[in-house]
């Protein structure tokens, strides 16, 4: 009550007194040091004497670490040497870069035959090309341009990398692939230079334009493809000469491609309400998640063969490969579980009520809300499956982190270790750090909600 | 749906992979030729035996016992795809058929020429484990070693091997294992250990890649037996008489004198008889092989004799640097053990 009573006290006071304009002063320089950079060492690195002995400490140990990497690394290096022994010659305490320097296209091709390596550069740019339409969002036609790439890249590719005579059949499956990226570069470029893709077009000028004609188009590029395609053979590269980086690549995105649908279709088995579909599937993650990779990558390389019949053999970098699709798809189907169980009961029973039955349930209502919510379970999982493909250097496959092995072992460069498994480790944290960003990339491009 | 367009793609994969049945009876000459390449089995990459050269090629002393018989029967060493896989698995993938040959510094035991269904074929180089010191330590024989901390890798007959001389000898010796031969390294030029024991190939490749070899001495002592040689599937004696034979061509080369340069020379006008049959040009050793007369002259013409193959890959010039003279894989007529019977 006595507040209010001063307050009044005080309005009429005002009130008599002449009134001066208000000026209000200048705001004081905030005290020393409490505002900008060495402010802000002085609360977080030097605030108390313990503080400021331990900033010390750390900052000695990373100068010294700092200059060693970089008397080592940089200004002792050697980049230009035969062998590692004219490196020593050169500058014994320094980096032999020279010798990465002059493994490089092994590093990235193994021992891929040295005339055919355009193949492998081929097949990279024709994926990188397939991709661009996925990125730009001024494409709109992206869903039947992903499923041509997943479903037809595999089958131009593995032909164009191994070669050999393609016979009837392979022709006209290879040159399905070719085809499917023509169409989608030709949308490419109408949607970029003309705004509408191939079908819009045509449906302008002819009016009404069917799917089904749009199909026989295609059917028709591919006949003419196929004819121009049985014309050329490649030469033969066998397996055991694929490596490096490009091997890296081949099971990694082979692994990781098959890992999500399989992931998906075992995970919605395992909780099927059908048994023998539940107990196939619950089998079938349990083995593969309790045993390690590498024991199933063994498995497919030493004792598949004796199972089958003698003389017969079964590639090994394919036996490879599918044992890490059949192990990562375990793993992926777990996760996907996961997502599918942080789907509150409610959205199931509004799916029922308006009358969605099982498939339109889980494909329209369910999927798309657990796999946002997977993403980054899913990408870690990638991310982990990319690291993982290293274990085939132990089954005798020679990609990229064999090459580095197989490197620090040629008569030229017996020892040199550091160098190479430098290298390595900067080309694998390239491919995990870019899938991490575009992980969250999409992570907010789809969250809708929760904000 | 999808997961059946993923299966087709993966076999994509193994379009003309190997995939087609050989009927059960045929011999490994005739797979091989119908195949038209040999598999042959190396390990992961060791220096000087089987290495990767810059170009992404196979190399080495026993790549090249490989080519040899690529030479003989094929006609051209480079008709081989290599196997390379870890020491663990190599009976076994010999065995089940994945590789025709095995040439990876294998050495010839009773246990794994009896009991693993294999065969080996004969020694292409003799092989034994020692020690190394640095010369500052001033030890100039294994028997001055007792107490010494040794730098072993684990795992390996060499550790075995270790235990039991010391044993024999009534010494100490105090154990330094490593499961990696580079951080091993390492510690042993670091001080950590007095000596390092391995096989002694293995110890001159080694040394060669120290920042000084000069200051490091291999002691004469030679603790164990480790003859080497390629090893082929048991049961199948042509193919085993055809790699065996191709390694004596190459020694017997060299004990005539014919090399890769001279061969064609050799062939048109050597006197000698013995020359002229394992030439081709007179006589019909091949037959019994099943290959055509020409098969040594190739393997010496394409690859050279065994002298041309151990300086090329693991002679005094290369970083390698096994000395030859003196030791047991001098031939027979220098005081060594590389031997060939007659080609009569």
């Amino acid at each position: 009550m006595s507040d209010t009573h001063s307050e009044t006290d005080m309005a009429k006071a005002g009130v008599t007194r002449d009134a001066e304009p208000f000026n209000p002063k200048p705001a004081r320089l905030p005290p020393g040091l409490s505002v900008g950079p060495l402010a802000w060492m002085k609360q977080n690195l030097f605030a108390t004497w313990l503080d400021t002995i331990i900033t010390i400490i750390c900052a000695v140990i990373i100068f010294m670490l700092v200059r060693h990497l970089v008397t080592w690394g940089i200004l002792d290096s050697v980049w230009d040497a035969a062998n590692r022994r004219e490196c020593m010659n050169k500058s014994p305490e320094g980096a032999c870069w020279a010798g990465p320097r002059l493994w490089f296209h092994q590093f990235i091709y193994g021992l891929y035959n040295v005339d055919e390596r355009w193949r492998v550069n081929l097949g990279f740019f024709v994926l990188v090309a397939w991709m661009v339409p996925l990125f730009l969002s001024r494409v709109t036609v992206k869903l039947p341009t992903a499923a041509g790439l997943v479903l037809t890249y595999p089958l131009f590719t593995s032909y164009l990398f191994y070669g050999g005579e393609k016979g009837i059949f392979w022709t006209i499956v290879s040159a399905l692939g070719i085809a499917c990226f023509i169409w989608a570069m030709i949308n490419l470029l109408l949607e970029l230079f003309a705004g509408k893709p191939l079908g819009k077009l045509l449906e302008q000028k002819f009016g009404m334009i069917s799917l089904k004609s749009r199909m026989l188009l295609l059917l028709a590029l591919w006949a003419a493809v196929s004819i121009v395609w049985s014309g050329v053979e490649l030469e033969v590269v066998r397996t055991v000469r694929w490596g490096g980086l490009f091997v890296t690549m081949v099971v990694a995105g082979i692994g990781i491609t098959f890992a999500l649908p399989a992931g998906i279709v075992l995970a919605l088995g395992r909780r099927s309400k059908l048994p023998l579909i539940r107990i196939v599937c619950v089998v079938f993650i349990e083995v593969f998640r309790s045993v390690p990779l590498i024991t199933v990558l063994f498995m497919a390389t030493t004792m598949v063969p004796l199972f089958l019949p003698e003389g017969v053999t079964f590639d090994k970098l394919l036996r490879a490969i599918i044992a890490v699709c059949l192990f990562a798809a375990a793993y992926m189907a777990e996760v996907v579980r996961g997502g599918l169980q942080s789907i509150p009961r409610g959205q199931y029973e509004a799916a029922a009520a308006m009358g969605l039955g099982y498939w339109r349930t889980t494909g329209l209502i369910i999927m798309p809300q657990a796999l946002k919510l997977m993403i980054p379970n899913i990408l870690s999982n990638f991310i982990g499956l990319f690291k993982d493909t290293t274990l085939v250097a132990i089954i005798g496959l020679f990609d990229l982190l064999g090459m580095v092995q197989a490197m620090s072992e040629a008569t030229d460069w017996i020892g040199l270790v550091d160098e190479p498994y430098l290298f390595a480790a900067l080309v694998y944290f390239i491919g995990c750090f870019a899938m991490s960003r575009y992980a969250r990339h999409l992570e907010n491009k789809l969250s809708t909600e929760h904000r | 749906m999808k997961l059946k367009h993923t299966v087709m793609a993966a076999a994509a994969l193994a379009v003309g992979a190997t995939a087609s049945a050989q009927a059960k009876d045929k011999s490994t000459l005739q797979v091989v030729q119908d195949r038209g390449y040999m598999n042959c089995q190396v390990g992961q990459p060791n220096p000087g035996f089987y290495n990767l050269d810059s170009n992404g090629n196979w190399s080495g002393h026993d790549v090249a016992f490989c080519r040899a018989v690529a030479a003989a029967v094929l006609g051209d060493p480079s008709k081989i795809e290599f196997q390379s896989v870890t020491s663990q698995v190599r009976f076994t993938s010999l065995a089940n058929g994945e590789s025709d040959m095995l040439s990876r510094t294998t050495t010839w035991t009773a246990t794994r020429d009896t009991q693993l269904g294999l065969d080996f074929t004969t020694v292409t180089m003799y092989d034994g484990q020692g020690f190394l010191v640095s010369k500052e330590s001033g030890i100039t024989s294994s028997k001055e070693l007792d107490g010494a901390a040794v730098c072993v890798l684990t795992g390996t007959t060499t550790e075995l091997n270790l235990s039991d001389y010391f044993r024999s000898q009534g010494m100490n010796f105090k154990p330094v294992t490593f499961e990696d031969v580079n951080v091993l390294i390492e510690t042993f030029l670091k001080g950590g250990c007095d000596v390092y024991t391995n096989d002694k190939s293995g110890l001159a490749s080694r040394r060669s890649a120290f920042p000084d070899p000069s200051k490091y001495t291999i002691l004469p002592e030679t603790i164990s037996k480790e003859p080497l040689g390629p090893v082929v599937r048991e049961g199948d004696n042509q193919w085993g008489d055809i790699v065996r034979w191709s390694v004596f061509a190459m020694i017997t080369a060299e004990e005539l004198g014919i090399n890769s340069g001279n061969v064609d020379d050799m062939r048109a006008n050597s006197k000698n008889p013995e020359v002229r049959r394992l030439l081709g040009a007179e006589g019909n050793l091949h037959t019994g092989l099943g290959l055509s007369n020409d098969w040594a002259y190739n393997i010496i013409k394409m690859v050279g004799n065994y002298g041309e193959v151990y300086e090329r890959y693991i002679g005094e010039k290369t970083p390698v640097n096994i000395p030859r003279a003196g030791s047991l894989n001098a031939l027979w007529t220098n005081g060594g053990l590389i031997y060939s019977p007659p080609f009569r």
